[in-house]
């Protein structure tokens, strides 16, 4: 007779928690009209970015081509939302792309990004790096328990 | 009009075929890097468009191009160089057997080798100035050529995604299959990345592509690239590609 295998707990909930996310997210991406990644009106475009979190800290990184490296800023908007924001060296037009059907110009970055687990946002440390922006911010700690 | 049939995938031929070229790969990835530096590779060698792939599987969408509409998924070529680009993200569950249609297709045409640029996400790629590039191969005797000619060999690790398939169909078949990943970012466009994948190529092939001008409108295409690289990172995370991190368990 054939026993199963026992796996571990954690990668049991590991694998339910990415199949809970990819469901979550395909829910979300049926039910949500897709935006897109510009807005003629404020002459922004949405920097694609990313979110790590570690054990000590969660980063933040954002592509920002074209950025002015004096302007880009991030703001602490509240406890788990930053705001990051540059102005781009020069305005980008829609036909720079050979885009003729849309008119408009672009001259800043902007997005907001929520941060997952709690962190102190007076700590945050900002690194920007050929183009690319690198928000640390150190995650927030709990009480220890002891191993008896 | 010829049109190579699979189940799922059709091949659509506009001209004719060389046979005993060389293929190159460039599907959208991470970093975008076979994208980016095979696009740059037709461009600058004015390849043609000689087929394209279509499927049900497939997103209904073409691409405008001087206005006329084209298929995303591509076949660019000359006598001597055939080279695929998909301007579209794939779609995880379309990866398989576009993928088996693709090496089918190439078998039949008696392709000299497949080489898939590609780039390898490295977390700490913004520190990095010049990425290194590695090679894996299907056979023993490519890999032992790889290795003669300077390129650093991926010697343990996952790999996941269309390259992983072409690469796993053509050593079942003992087809010669050639990746090169660069280092690079995971979901930010990288041209340089795929500036230093083509220098690479040039040690293994004849080809000789100045890269000079992608890494001059490298801000650009890292600008109009966006919007690719979203849809495309939304796959990568469908076909579990930061399993690419993980250590192999073979004891």
């Amino acid at each position: 007779m054939s026993r199963r295998r026992k796996r571990p707990i954690f990668e049991l909930m590991s694998e339910y928690m990415e199949d809970f996310e990819m469901m979550a997210e395909e829910l979300i991406e049926s039910a949500v009209v897709e935006r897109p990644t510009w807005d003629v009106r404020s002459k922004c475009l949405e920097p694609l970015r990313n979110v790590f979190v570690t054990a000590d800290e969660v980063i933040v990184t954002a592509d920002l081509p074209y950025a002015e490296p004096e302007t880009v800023k991030v703001e602490a908007i509240s406890r788990d939302l930053i705001e990051i924001a540059a102005k781009m060296k020069r305005e980008i037009r829609f036909h720079d792309f050979g885009i003729t059907h849309r008119k408009g110009e672009f001259s800043s970055f902007r997005c907001q990004t929520r941060i997952p687990v709690p962190v102190d946002t007076k700590r945050m440390e900002i690194r920007f790096k050929r183009g690319v922006l690198e928000v640390h911010l150190p995650r927030k700690r709990g009480y220890p328990i002891r191993v008896k | 009009m010829t049109q190579f049939l699979s189940e799922l995938v059709r091949i659509v031929e506009r001209k004719p075929i060389p046979s005993e070229a060389t293929m190159l790969h460039g599907l959208p990835d991470v970093g975008l890097v076979g994208l980016i530096a095979t696009s740059h590779i037709i461009s600058q060698l004015k390849l043609t468009e000689i087929a394209y792939v279509d499927s049900d599987l497939l997103p209904p969408v073409v691409v405008l191009h001087e206005g006329l509409p084209h298929a995303p998924f591509r076949i660019f070529g000359n006598i001597e160089l055939i080279a695929t680009i998909s301007e579209m993200a794939i779609p995880a569950a379309a990866i398989q057997p576009i993928m088996r249609a693709l090496v089918d297709w190439g078998q039949s045409k008696k392709m000299r080798t497949m080489i898939s640029i590609g780039g390898m996400p490295t977390p700490e790629r913004q520190d990095i100035i010049e990425p290194k590039v590695f090679g894996a191969a299907s056979t023993m005797s490519l890999l032992n050529t790889l290795s003669a000619k300077g390129v650093e060999i991926l010697r343990e690790g996952y790999m996941v995604g269309p390259y992983a398939l072409i690469m796993r169909y053509c050593a079942e078949r003992n087809l010669p299959a050639i990746a090169l990943l660069a280092q690079s970012y995971y979901n930010y466009p990288d041209p340089e990345a795929a500036a230093v994948a083509i220098k690479e190529l040039s040690k293994i092939t004849e080809l000789k592509i100045d890269v000079s001008k992608l890494l001059e409108k490298g801000e650009e295409i890292r600008l109009k690239a966006r919007d690719v690289m979203k849809r495309t990172q939304r796959e990568l995370t469908r076909m579990k590609k930061s399993q690419e991190y993980d250590l192999p368990l073979y004891v």
